[in-house]
This record gives C-alpha cells, sequence and structure tokens, in this order.
C-alpha cells in the first residue's frame, strides 16, 4: 500500500537524500567513468542516457533533501516500530560468511552449516529439526546443481591447501 | 496457419513441458499460499534453472508459478483472513465470513472457478487480442517504440503517485543500473569501477533474485507474519457440489476476466486494482449489493477471476511490444532474452510455434492449478504451518547457489546479497520497489531507442513530436501525469474545506 510522502518518518527521506547524493557524486564523476572518447556525436554517445537518469535521480530527491532540511512539525525518525534490525543483520552476516564459506569449505559443508547456524540462531531447538532439515536441503541442492544440473563448484580453498 | 497451431499443441503436450508446467503450478500454489512469499520470490528461485532448458518449457515453468500463485493466494484469504498475495486481499471480504459462517466449502468453491474461469477469458482474449496489437506496433519505429516505453515508464510511475517522487528515484536508479557495464553501442566500459565483474553489468537475474528473493527471506526472518492456529477447514477436498452454486455466477466470471485482462494489459497497474474493479462491478450489478461484505460467494468469485486474469493480460504488451507491465512480466522478458529471443510485433511471426505453445500452455496451467487444489485442498492448506524461518533460510540457500551456477560466479551471488539487502531496506520503507525493477528492465530498451531515435532525427529531440503514433502516445503519458495530480489536488482542496 502507498505511504503518502508528506507523513511518512524522516528515515525515508534520509534514505532518499542518501540516494539523491549518490546520484549527484555519480553524476560528477561520470566523464571519467565513461569513455567519451570515441567519434560518435552526444547524441548518440554513451553518456547521454546516464546522465538523464541521475538527473532524474538528483531532481526526484529534492523534495525529501528539502524536508530533511526543514522538517515539518510534526517530523519524527519512527519508522514502524519494529525496532532495529538485528535478527536480520545477524542473519545477512551469516549470509555473507555462507559466500566465503562455499570458496573456502565448499558447497556441502558450508550450506549444512549455515542452516544449522541460521536455524539454531533463528530459535530452533529440536534436535530433529537442526539435524534433518540441513541434511535434507543440503542434499536436494548438491543432487540438483552439482549432479543434475552438473554446475561446476571450484574445489574448495581448504582442501587446496591440505593437498599441497 | 493451422500447422503451426498443431505444433505448438505438440510442443506444449511433451513431456518434458507438460512437466514443466505441473512442477511450476505446484510451486506456484504453494508460494501463492504462503504469505509473505508470493509468486515473484517462486519465479526468482526457479529462474537460474531454467538456463538449460528449452524456451517453451521455461516459460511453462516460470507462467506455472506466476498463475499458480494467483490460484494459491485465495485459500488463506478465505480461511485465515490472510491474503496469500496481496490481491487476494479482496477475496478476503466474503471468503473469510462465509468461512465463519461454516460455508468455506462454498467459498473456497466460488474462488476457484473465478480463478479458473477468469484464467480461461483471459487467455481467450489474449490470443485474439496479441495479433491485433502486434499488427499495429508492426508500422513502430524507435521513436514509437521510445515513446510506448515512456508511457509504460509512466503508467508504472503514477500508479504509485502517492510516493511519487520515491518511484521517479527508483525507477531512475534502476535505468542508472541498466548502464553498468559495456555499452551495447559503442563497447565503451561505463560505471565499472575498476571492478573487472562490473564490465559484464548488472545482470536481471540476480538484481530480480535478490530484491525479491533474499530481500522477502530477510523481511521474513524478522516478522511472523501469519498464524495459522485457527484454520477451519472440512473436508480433505474441494465439494465440487458447491460448484454449482459458484457456476449460477457465470455472468460475473466472464465480466471479471475481462476486467482483469485489461486492467492486467496497462503496466504499473497490478492485480489489485484488477480484482477491487471485479469485485466492485460484480456489486454494481448484482441483485443484492448489500450481501457483499457479508459473505456471498459471488463476491469471491469476482475477485479471484479478475486477480487471475492479470496475467495473459500483462502477456500481452510483453509479446507485441516487448514492455512487461510488471516485476513478474519483467522476469518472463527476461527468459526471453536470454535465450536470443526478443518480444516485439514480430515475435509472432517469428516464432508462432512457440507462441501457440505458450497460449496451450496457459490453458493447461489453469486447469493443472484447478484440479491440483480442488484435490489436495487440504494437504496445500496445511503448507501454512511451515516456519517461517525454515522458509526463508532453505529459500536463502537455493537462491545464492541458483544464482551461482547461471554463469558460474561467485559476483553474481554477492550482487545478490547487495540487492537483498537493498530490496530489504525498501520493503521495509514501503517504497514501490516495482518501478526498479522497471527501471533496469526498460533501461536498455528505452537507451537503445533513445539514441536510434536522435540518430534519425540528427541529433534534434523533435522527431518524437513529428511522427503521429509517437506524439500520441507522448501526449498520452503526459495527461497521464497532469490528470491524476490535479484530481488529488482537487480532492485535497476539498477535504479541506
Amino acid at each position: 500500500m502507498a505511504i503518502p510522502e508528506q507523513s511518512a518518518s524522516r528515515v525515508h527521506d534520509l534514505f532518499a537524500a542518501f540516494l539523491g547524493a549518490a546520484a549527484a557524486a555519480v553524476l560528477i564523476s561520470t566523464p571519467w567513468q565513461v569513455d567519451t572518447s570515441g567519434p560518435d556525436p552526444f547524441y548518440k554517445g554513451p553518456l547521454i542516457f546516464p546522465l538523464l537518469v541521475l538527473a532524474l535521480m538528483i531532481l526526484a530527491s529534492l523534495p525529501a533533501v528539502w524536508r530533511l532540511l526543514n522538517p515539518p512539525a510534526n517530523a519524527s525518525w519512527h519508522l514502524d516500530g519494529a525496532g532495529l534490525p538485528v535478527k536480520t543483520g545477524v542473519v545477512l552476516a551469516f549470509l555473507v560468511a555462507y559466500l566465503f564459506g562455499l570458496l573456502l569449505v565448499g558447497l556441502e559443508f558450508s550450506s549444512w552449516a549455515f542452516l544449522l547456524v541460521a536455524l539454531f540462531y533463528l530459535g530452533h531447538r529440536s534436535p530433529l529439526k537442526l539435524i534433518l532439515i540441513p541434511l535434507i536441503v543440503t542434499g536436494l541442492v548438491v543432487l540438483i546443481f552439482k549432479h543434475v544440473l552438473g554446475v561446476f563448484f571450484p574445489t574448495p580453498l581448504v582442501l587446496d591447501w591440505f593437498l599441497e | 496457419m493451422l500447422e503451426n497451431v498443431i505444433a505448438g499443441l505438440q510442443a506444449t503436450l511433451t513431456a518434458g513441458n507438460l512437466a514443466a508446467l505441473m512442477f511450476g503450478t505446484l510451486v506456484g500454489i504453494i508460494v501463492g499460499i504462503l504469505p509473505g512469499i508470493g509468486p515473484m520470490v517462486g519465479m526468482v528461485v526457479l529462474l537460474p534453472f531454467t538456463f538449460a532448458l528449452h524456451p517453451d518449457i521455461a516459460l511453462s515453468l516460470l507462467l506455472g508459478v506466476f498463475c499458480g500463485g494467483y490460484f494459491g493466494g485465495g485459500i488463506p484469504a478465505i480461511l485465515m483472513r490472510t491474503p496469500g498475495v496481496p490481491s487476494s486481499l479482496i477475496t478476503t471480504f466474503d471468503g473469510f465470513p462465509l468461512t465463519q459462517k461454516g460455508e468455506a466449502q462454498t467459498a473456497l468453491s466460488a474462488a476457484l472457478l473465478g480463478s479458473f474461469g477468469g484464467g480461461i477469458v483471459s487467455v481467450f482474449i489474449l490470443v485474439f487480442l496479441a495479433p491485433l496489437l502486434s499488427h499495429v506496433a508492426a508500422s513502430f519505429g524507435p521513436p514509437e517504440y521510445f515513446a510506448a516505453g515512456l508511457f509504460g515508464v509512466v503508467l508504472v510511475v503514477m500508479a504509485n503517485r502517492q510516493q511519487l517522487s520515491r518511484g521517479l528515484l527508483l525507477l531512475g536508479l534502476g535505468l542508472w543500473f541498466s548502464t553498468v557495464g559495456i555499452d551495447g553501442a559503442t563497447l565503451c566500459p561505463r560505471f565499472w569501477f575498476g571492478t573487472l565483474s562490473l564490465q559484464n553489468g548488472l545482470d536481471l537475474v540476480p538484481v530480480c533474485l535478490g530484491l525479491f528473493g533474499i530481500g522477502q527471506t530477510l523481511v521474513l526472518v524478522e516478522r511472523k507474519i501469519l498464524q495459522a492456529d485457527g484454520m477451519n477447514l472440512t473436508g480433505r477436498t474441494l465439494d465440487f457440489s458447491k460448484l454449482l452454486v459458484a457456476m449460477r455466477y457465470w455472468k460475473t466470471l466472464i465480466r471479471s476476466g475481462v476486467i482483469g485482462t485489461f486492467i492486467g494489459l496497462l503496466p504499473g497497474t497490478g492485480s489489485i486494482l484488477a480484482s477491487f474493479m471485479s469485485y466492485e462491478a460484480a456489486k454494481r450489478a448484482s441483485p443484492r449489493p448489500d450481501d457483499f461484505g457479508r459473505g456471498t460467494p459471488e463476491g469471491c468469485l469476482a475477485a479471484e477471476a479478475g486477480n487471475n486474469a492479470v496475467p495473459a493480460g500483462a502477456m500481452i504488451p510483453l509479446l507485441t511490444l516487448g514492455i512487461p507491465g510488471e516485476a513478474l512480466s519483467a522476469v518472463l522478458l527476461g527468459v526471453f532474452t536470454i535465450n536470443g529471443i526478443y518480444p516485439g510485433p514480430l515475435l509472432l511471426i517469428k516464432e508462432p510455434v512457440l507462441i501457440n505453445t505458450l497460449y496451450f500452455s496457459m490453458f493447461l496451467i489453469n486447469i493443472a492449478a484447478f484440479f491440483m487444489l480442488a484435490l489436495w485442498l487440504r494437504p496445500f492448506a496445511m503448507i501454512v504451518k511451515v516456519p517461517h524461518t525454515i522458509l526463508a533460510v532453505t529459500i536463502m540457500v537455493v537462491s545464492l547457489v541458483g544464482i551461482y551456477a547461471v554463469n558460474t560466479r561467485i559476483f553474481d551471488a554477492v550482487l545478490a546479497v547487495v540487492m537483498g539487502v537493498l530490496g530489504y531496506i525498501l520493503l521495509r520503507l514501503g517504497w514501490p520497489i516495482v518501478n526498479l525493477v522497471m527501471g533496469v528492465v526498460l533501461g536498455e530498451i528505452l537507451e537503445n531507442r533513445l539514441r536510434q531515435s536522435l540518430s534519425l532525427g540528427d541529433g534534434n529531440p523533435s522527431i518524437f513530436l513529428t511522427r503521429p503514433i509517437s506524439l500520441g502516445l507522448i501526449i498520452a503519458s503526459a495527461l497521464l501525469i497532469v490528470i491524476p495530480l490535479l484530481v488529488d489536488r482537487r480532492r485535497a482542496r476539498a477535504s479541506a474545506t
């Protein structure tokens, strides 16, 4: 459902202003980010469209910047009452570790470990759930991706070091 | 002509295609029943699996999820007043009161018949309307395509006009994402920030999977969306005798299917509007309008027929203009382009067998979804009892491994996680995330057509105003912006006084 812009938390304006500022930074750096040395005139070149869309982003962020500098009387930083996303942040950290784990210890062990640790952290304590779910999901992932689809997964770095 | 239809039917009835559409429908029903997951998550999670498949099989798989999701969404809406997909909110108006009266089977029969009928009506309209629109689009040049793309973008932005500047900001971000990587026309690398992996650009698949798959699961981790304890359903299967009650409303069914298809055809309007408009039309036409909202099967039937007609409606601009109407059809566009097939007016001429296969598959998906739900009603309804945290972490693993599998690049998985964080923030803030996806999908089309048009006009942008179709589309886009804003302002003034 749509949220009327004026009545919402200042967090919205802060995020919009951040996106606008990022767009401005990219716009300023665009001549160095895009090679325009080709023979094409500007309207055929690779620069015209990015400039237009970055300008659109900056323009679209201006109302939020204005509200951020001149907050309305009823403005607050209250967002949705759900608090800081600590649980989400921790699971995200597990997810990033899982990506490193894919390279370091391989698909099988990292998938199993991620599922086990994440489920434990999210409150599952039944040994049956903690053992069976990671095993079943990992087994299915390995079966489908490695054996049915034949996807190549790199040799785990740990195994490489061990073999050396 | 006839040989293409027969070839399409034969391709539809191959074991691979049938298995794909059945599996897709099954997944679609499951993700549709689970509130907070939805067909988009189902489609993006299955997307990496489609790369090894023939395009018609890949499309059947994803269309199964697309349509199946809308079928499934009505079940928790009726049994627990919790819509599985947002558009099933309208189904709760009459579905849950019927359940409270002990007539859950009547409500479910009406909803299932509505979903089935709406889907079939919309496929008929698709079959007849797509060639007509394709014929018109055949005369399009770059300026007309640009203007049509612009029209689509304006519709999407104005659909969320209460968040106009946020919508524009996300659209701009999506359009900018589409410029990252090597420019196809000049082969110049753009915005790669010294990272070689970025020279390949931001692929649509990790972007969608991150925004919707990972983003949604991060939301699921912290919020218990559903209380399934009070679910009330008698019988393992659908009570087929109740279908006769629902069949009395066949006029409502056809009307709602037509309304849903035409709303689905317009980019950005979405299935909630389709469901709501169908419901309101049924209420106005009913001899007993007061029954609506208190528990009438006609209300369930109208709402479900309206929202289930949207997928086929959304296919019309996708197939004929190559412009997806919303995020779900944008994913389907990804399947086309990955297989070297570019939807547009020539698609119906170049790929007649594929198009006929698609039509037949959509018919079969509606039939399959109806019978799956009718026969396994109770087991499907029980799916809502699966803990949301188990679902979330499982989807995360399948998504990340799937995204790596597409190009065997760990960078894509990293990109999906980054997009997941962005998706989580946008979902938590309630911003119109669809604008971002539309920007990513339409960016390349808009940029290419803009540059081609300007080349045709020697750099003079007045070329867009000298061609009647493009001028008409630009005027229509301007009216779409101005009229709703004026109406809103007038309403605000009226309510202030």
